[in-house]
């Protein structure tokens, strides 16, 4: 039997204990990540395809300026099972909303309110005179003002690398031509040309010029970007198909064996 | 030139890279509290954002962690670290070039962190926003700091390594495995800051909480509770309670933190049973946590006039009564039903205060106060100003405190409120609206402990001015007497 | 007897079971290490004097030794 003796007197054997000491709590709480793809629901279109989509070029750029704001710092994206909050914000957020989001922006704190399911709530010019000027749409907020998103142009030179990176860490854009034939079987033929890499600053100027979130037709801002991120917020998942008892069963346990506790 | 060096303390151990780090301690403090300060005055007078990108709340956020948590809680880890395992150890810190870089690596790291968020690059997670180049150059440093304390302990004059080391030991090790998981992601090409994480979803939101929770219970406990175990018993003159109760302590403490991180995911898209489970070692976890610090308070059992007349006791106690304290509320807070309430809301960020403000800065301006003097071979330059620091710092946490339970508490109800008609009572904003008193009271709470820590800085700042002028005379008194001689 | 053993260890759905009473039973094997032996009791407490070892006697030497080096 080791002695206590021996490993308060040599540090390689204490290292190592505490190591295991440490490991087994991480282990536990980093093997389910394995098991989670059977806590993503799998949610469908009325077509069959899946619901939940990656995001489209301009929508990431909007993403990315979203997460440089600290945006999450304030606003959670993780509305909870609970009357009030689907009364507020609607149906609770399901695993499979965030499962593109590389990083999770769920947050922590809500010094403002929760915007996963933002998306098509206010309109375009709301949203724009929101982020000039909170407190000239809501006079309690104690947001800042975003002006310089109006004003700065979006840099998307780099938009392809950006997906391709994404692309790396599991998001399914497309490069080839069998990739773009699969996400055409998976997100059907409409989405799949949005998921496409080598068409995505075609894609990205599109998106913004048909729906010119940002008002000025004349130019592509940030503000473009955000807001057709925003817009999209935990609109993907058609919530009128689904019984509510088929999404319960994702979140009572299935990797780990058996809720007893 | 080694050889003359050879003289005194001063030599025998390593002090200059101390002094470095604890002056580093200080100046982070002033800089991260004061930014705390103002973003907190920004959600009390949103006006403060002044249109400025660099300084809105959103970028301000993290440099106010970074610097609070990397740049202040670090710098005094390293330096009590590298204090205490020299004199512990009774040997002297092992490569003075290593240790230098550990101290050049850190401070460089936590600047340059700081100026990226402001400039909009981070990776979106909270206390690991360092993009990656950063992310890589800190673990370098940090696998350094541990090669450094590794071979400084291999060196101990003596068998027994003293308990206060394996807490500083465990830190190093916990830390370098939590930075490493949670940081892996891939980057957009290798000449922008802009990468991606590896994980996704709900997989990202375990493993970034896994880190979050354990930065907590790694960086801002077992390290501290090391640096308790070394300044309590040294200050109080008198050894710690019980020897054998801080290895239970130890072990059981480092076994639980791990397991519950995902506390700070409940009702979220996760499975129910790894909530549960992380309720349930978050209730245990209370054990450890208080045996170590009745482990502390008891130190001073049979002394307890030394609270009357020594103010460095005064913060090292008071720092462990408020870890006590927050170590019961996290437990409480961690049951799903309080959580329910709790989550989303100022009641964690009063919570994270009482720890952080409560707990890790005053166990780290005890412990200095007892250092620095004894760095610069001299007594310290006011002790009335000590108190002053104290009654400040103090003041400033009940205010921090309280007020963030009004707000949190307050919020939490009135968004759960409904009418008789089974509508919501309240909107939004409306709790936005009440949380105003209580947003104004916690940034003057802020302003007094930022007052407390100039007053220390003051007074470190005379000690320091005080010892090199002692030193200057009593060189000149030696040249005058050999000039006689000679 | 020895098979159904095996057969209840490998079965995932009792690992918790098996987990809790590994840990338990490590914990209570360290209290009662920690605890009991009066001899090793003191030896235990004893090393809580070593924060002291070094106490601050040195400062006189440090004044001899600059004297020396000087001269």
């Amino acid at each position: 039997m080791i002695k206590h003796e021996s490993i308060e007197t040599n540090a390689g054997l204490l290292i190592i204990l505490t190591l295991v000491a440490i490991s087994i709590g991480g282990l536990v709480e980093i093997v389910p990540l394995f098991y989670i793809n059977d806590t993503v629901e799998d949610v469908r279109t009325k077509e069959g395809y899946e619901a939940v989509r990656p995001y489209t070029p301009l929508e990431s750029a909007g993403r990315d300026i979203y997460i440089r704001e600290g945006c999450f710092l304030c606003h959670s994206q993780m509305i909870r099972p609970f009357r009030d909050e689907d009364l507020r914000y609607g149906h609770y957020s399901l695993a499979a909303e965030s499962k593109y989001d590389h990083p999770f922006q769920w947050g922590s704190k809500r010094t403002g309110p929760d915007l996963a399911r933002v998306g098509g709530k206010y309109s375009n010019e709301w949203h724009v005179q929101h982020m000039i000027a909170p407190r000239s749409v809501v006079p309690e907020s104690i947001m800042p003002n975003y002006p310089w998103l109006l004003e700065n142009e979006l840099h998307y030179a780099d938009i392809k690398k950006r997906l391709i990176a994404q692309k790396r860490v599991g998001v399914p854009y497309s490069l080839t031509d069998e990739e773009y034939e699969e996400n055409v079987k998976r997100f059907g033929p409409e989405v799949a040309k949005w998921l496409d890499i080598n068409r995505a600053e075609e894609n990205l100027l599109a998106q913004a010029q048909a729906n010119n979130y940002d008002g000025k037709p004349e130019k592509l801002t940030e503000m473009d970007a955000l807001i057709a991120y925003l817009q999209v917020l935990g609109t993907m998942v058609d919530f009128k198909q689904y019984d509510e008892s088929y999404f319960v069963k994702f979140r009572v346990s299935k990797a780990g064996g058996t809720d007893s506790e | 030139m080694a050889q003359a060096a050879a003289v005194g303390t001063a030599q025998q151990y390593n002090y200059d890279i101390v002094k470095k780090f604890a002056i580093m301690a200080l100046v982070w403090g002033v800089l991260g509290m004061s930014v705390g300060t103002y973003i907190a005055s920004e959600l009390a007078f949103p006006f403060l954002n002044f249109d400025i990108p660099y300084i809105t709340f959103g970028r301000l956020r993290p440099v106010h962690t970074t610097l609070v948590i990397f740049g202040f809680g670090g710098s005094a880890l390293f330096a009590t670290s590298y204090y205490v395992v020299q004199r512990t150890c009774q040997t002297r810190l092992w490569s003075d070039f290593l240790a230098n870089f550990t101290f050049w690596g850190w401070q460089v790291g936590v600047a340059a962190g700081a100026l990226s968020y402001m400039l909009g690059y981070s990776q979106g997670r909270e206390y690991a926003e360092f993009e990656w180049p950063l992310d890589i150059a800190i673990a370098v440093v940090w696998v350094a700091y541990f090669v450094v304390y590794v071979q400084t302990l291999r060196r101990r004059s003596q068998p027994h390594i003293y308990v206060a080391n394996w807490f500083y030991l465990a830190f190093i090790l916990a830390t370098a495995l939590l930075h490493i998981f949670n940081n892996l992601a891939v980057p957009v090409d290798l000449f922008t800051l802009k990468s991606y994480s590896l994980f996704s979803g709900a997989q990202d939101a375990m493993t970034q909480w896994w880190y979050g929770h354990n930065a907590v219970g790694f960086f801002l406990t077992a390290a501290f509770l090391g640096m308790m175990y070394y300044f309590v018993p040294k200050q109080a003159g008198r050894p710690v309670y019980s020897y054998r109760l801080s290895i239970i302590h130890f072990w059981a403490l480092i076994f639980l933190y791990m397991w519950v991180g995902t506390h700070h995911l409940h009702w979220t898209a996760i499975p129910d049973w790894t909530s549960t489970l992380a309720a349930t070692f978050s209730i245990l976890l209370l054990m450890p946590s208080w045996g170590g610090m009745i482990n502390g308070i008891m130190t001073l059992s049979g002394a307890w006039d030394k609270l009357r007349s020594d103010p460095i006791m005064l913060f090292l106690i008071t720092s462990l009564s408020f870890y006590g304290m927050s170590t019961f509320e996290g437990p409480m807070m961690s049951l799903k039903s309080v959580n329910a309430l709790s989550h989303y809301t100022d009641w964690t960020v009063g919570h994270v205060h009482s720890g952080a403000l409560g707990w890790v800065a005053m166990v780290s301006f005890g412990s200095m106060y007892h250092l620095i003097p004894r760095l610069y071979d001299t007594k310290i330059y006011s002790t009335r100003l000590i108190y002053v620091h104290f009654w400040l710092a103090t003041i400033g946490i009940v205010l921090y405190i309280t007020s963030m339970w009004v707000s949190g508490i307050g919020q939490g109800l009135l968004l759960r409120a409904f009418d008789e008609y089974g509508n919501l009572a309240y909107t939004f904003v409306e709790s936005v609206a009440f949380m105003h008193i209580p947003l104004v009271v916690r940034a003057l709470g802020g302003g007094f402990f930022v007052a407390g820590i100039l007053t220390m800085a003051y007074n470190v700042t005379m000690t320091i001015l005080r010892a090199k002028r002692e030193q200057a005379e009593i060189e000149a008194k030696i040249a005058a007497k050999m000039a006689a001689s000679a | 007897m020895l098979a159904e053993a095996w057969s209840w260890i490998t079965d995932l759905g009792n690992s918790k079971v098996a987990a809790l009473l590994i840990f338990f039973f490590t914990f209570v094997g360290i209290l009662l290490y920690v605890f009991t032996g009066r001899k090793r009791a003191e030896r235990l407490e004893s090393y809580k004097y070593i924060p002291f070892q070094d106490d601050d006697e040195p400062e006189s030497e440090i004044e001899t030794v600059k004297d020396d080096e000087h001269r």
